[in-house]
């Protein structure tokens, strides 16, 4: 009963990963925003990205 | 073996092979008789099948096939001596068959200074003969006489086999009776003792047993029962005592086939790699656009954001790359990205940090980060697009030049490494509780399967 279980699991898992890859979907986090205006394109700074307050990693040893 | 932990019994009782069924069964007698010891009276259930019978008042162990039952043993018996589970003369259907409970006996072995016990009830069919059932810590075995004599095979681990199956070697221990009750068809003593060996293949189990007085020989083969089972057969009052720990023919509670298992979740890697090489081999994976950009060192004079040249999105659909690489060392570029739709002013907006660090110290050379950074958006849609990039610098940091390439329709090599953990998982886990499950039921025997330093 598992080992049948576990095929049907399975197989799940492989349809689903062909089906993100072929729907093109992503492991990153990126966020949509609808309705950007057109002038953006005459005016970048008009546009505040929302990660513009992210903290920089200044690295190293 | 552990201190605390109780070592499996031998199982299951083995008397000197019991005569076997009269062929022209008389109808169930029952012969009242009384003990010459106490006068107290004696019940024979099986009547001319018993060979001794044991006074439950003194404890006086009688020879049933003589008429004046001459007291040939007996014993004292504790007075918090158990009493039998299943009472005396209980009569009860198991497994399709009559059967009443003619004779109990407690039986033990010695490990490590500590006693275990186990019990034995003789169970009594005048048509079909005797047959056993063993409890131990809840755990109970049906147990009869093999019809032929079990093969034995010595390796690295002993084998038994009976009837085409070969049963694993699992203890050998002496067993010695203590305390009996009830009629039985061989010649009982308290202090019999008898050298015992367990071979296994659950739910069965083979038992050899060698009378150490005699030297006589018995196999017998038992098969493990749940509690509810005889409670049920023998419609006892109360609940089963729960089991403890577990036992050796004890059947894994999974009946999963961990060779099936296994074997699907090769055929699913390959599977995987298919679907794979197929999104490799599909996935259009075009560059779009590529362009290469600087940033001016110092503070930022002005508005450091910028948008792109157009460039098309083609195709259904589907994923986009944007790959940044910086010339950046020991520093860091933070870059605010919108992938913006010209037409319909839907964005994705992301920020991605393409920092690189390196160095020397005791331990040798180190780097740290990379000047390559790649993020898939994910579903976009064809259409016209660009790109509005904000980038960032620490203060004071030098010119970072920097290239932003686009990529259509791209493979995502992420989703199949999940998905190998995805599908590994739940065989990690199957195989994990019945490796868990084995050496549960091995850590007694004589055979462990992982020694502890306890052991």
């Amino acid at each position: 009963m598992l080992a049948k279980l576990y095929l049907l699991y399975g197989f799940m898992v492989l349809g689903g990963i062909g089906t993100a890859q072929y729907r093109g979907w992503s492991l990153d986090h990126i966020n949509q925003i609808k309705n950007v205006p057109r002038s953006i394109r005459d005016n970048p700074g008009a546009y505040r990205s929302i990660y513009s307050s992210y903290h920089h990693y200044t690295g190293g040893k | 073996m552990s201190a605390g932990q109780p070592p499996f019994p031998p199982q299951p009782p083995r008397p000197p092979q019991p005569p076997g069924p009269p062929a022209a069964p008389a109808k169930p007698q029952v012969k009242a008789l009384n003990c010459p010891q106490c006068g107290a009276a004696i019940t024979l259930r099986s009547f001319q099948q018993a060979v001794t019978v044991v006074c439950e008042s003194c404890h006086s162990i009688l020879d049933a096939k003589d008429p004046n039952l001459t007291v040939l043993q007996q014993f004292k018996a504790a007075t918090n001596e158990l009493r039998p589970m299943i009472p005396l003369g209980t009569r009860g259907k198991l497994r399709g068959t009559d059967y009443e409970v003619i004779g109990f006996q407690r039986r033990s072995i010695f490990s490590e200074g500590e006693r275990y016990d186990w019990h034995e009830y003789l169970l009594f069919n005048p048509y079909k003969g005797f047959r056993y059932l063993s409890e131990y810590q809840g755990h109970w075995n049906d147990i009869s006489v093999c019809k032929v004599e079990p093969t034995l095979t010595h390796s690295l681990v002993d084998h038994a086999g009976y009837l085409g199956e070969s049963y694993r070697h699992f203890q050998t221990a002496e067993a010695t009776t203590g305390f009996v009750l009830g009629e039985f068809p061989w010649q009982v003593r308290v202090g019999d003792a008898a050298v015992v060996m367990d071979f296994v293949k659950p739910p069965h189990l083979l038992s050899y047993e060698k009378d150490k007085n005699s030297g006589e020989v018995t196999w017998s083969v038992g098969e493990y029962l749940y509690g509810k089972e005889i409670w049920q057969a023998f419609k006892l009052q109360g609940q089963p005592p729960e089991p403890v720990g577990v036992f050796e023919n004890q059947p894994a509670p999974s009946t999963v086939n961990l060779k099936q298992v296994w074997g699907a979740f090769a055929l699913f890697c390959v599977g995987l790699l298919c679907v794979l090489l197929m999104s490799d081999l599909f996935s259009s994976n075009k560059e779009v656009f590529t362009a290469s950009y600087q940033l001016a060192s110092g503070a930022p004079k002005g508005e450091a954001s910028f948008v792109t040249d157009i460039f098309e999105l083609k195709g259904r659909e589907s994923n986009v790359e944007v790959e940044t690489e910086a010339n950046v060392s020991n520093n860091w570029i933070y870059l605010n990205y919108a992938l913006i739709n010209q037409d319909s002013g839907r964005a994705w907006d992301f920020g991605r940090e393409v920092s690189y660090y390196s160095g020397r110290d005791s331990d040798g050379n180190w780097t740290e980060g990379s000047r390559k950074d790649k993020v898939i958006v994910p579903s976009v849609p064809p259409g016209h697009y660009y790109l509005r990039i904000e980038p960032e610098g620490d203060s004071g940091h030098p010119a970072i030049g920097y290239t932003v390439s686009v990529r259509r329709d791209v493979p995502v090599f992420g989703f199949f490494g999940w998905g190998l953990l995805i599908l590994f998982v739940p065989v990690a886990f199957l195989t994990f509780k019945a490796i868990s499950f084995e050496r549960s039921r091995w850590a007694e025997s004589d055979h462990p399967i992982l020694k502890t330093e306890n052991d």
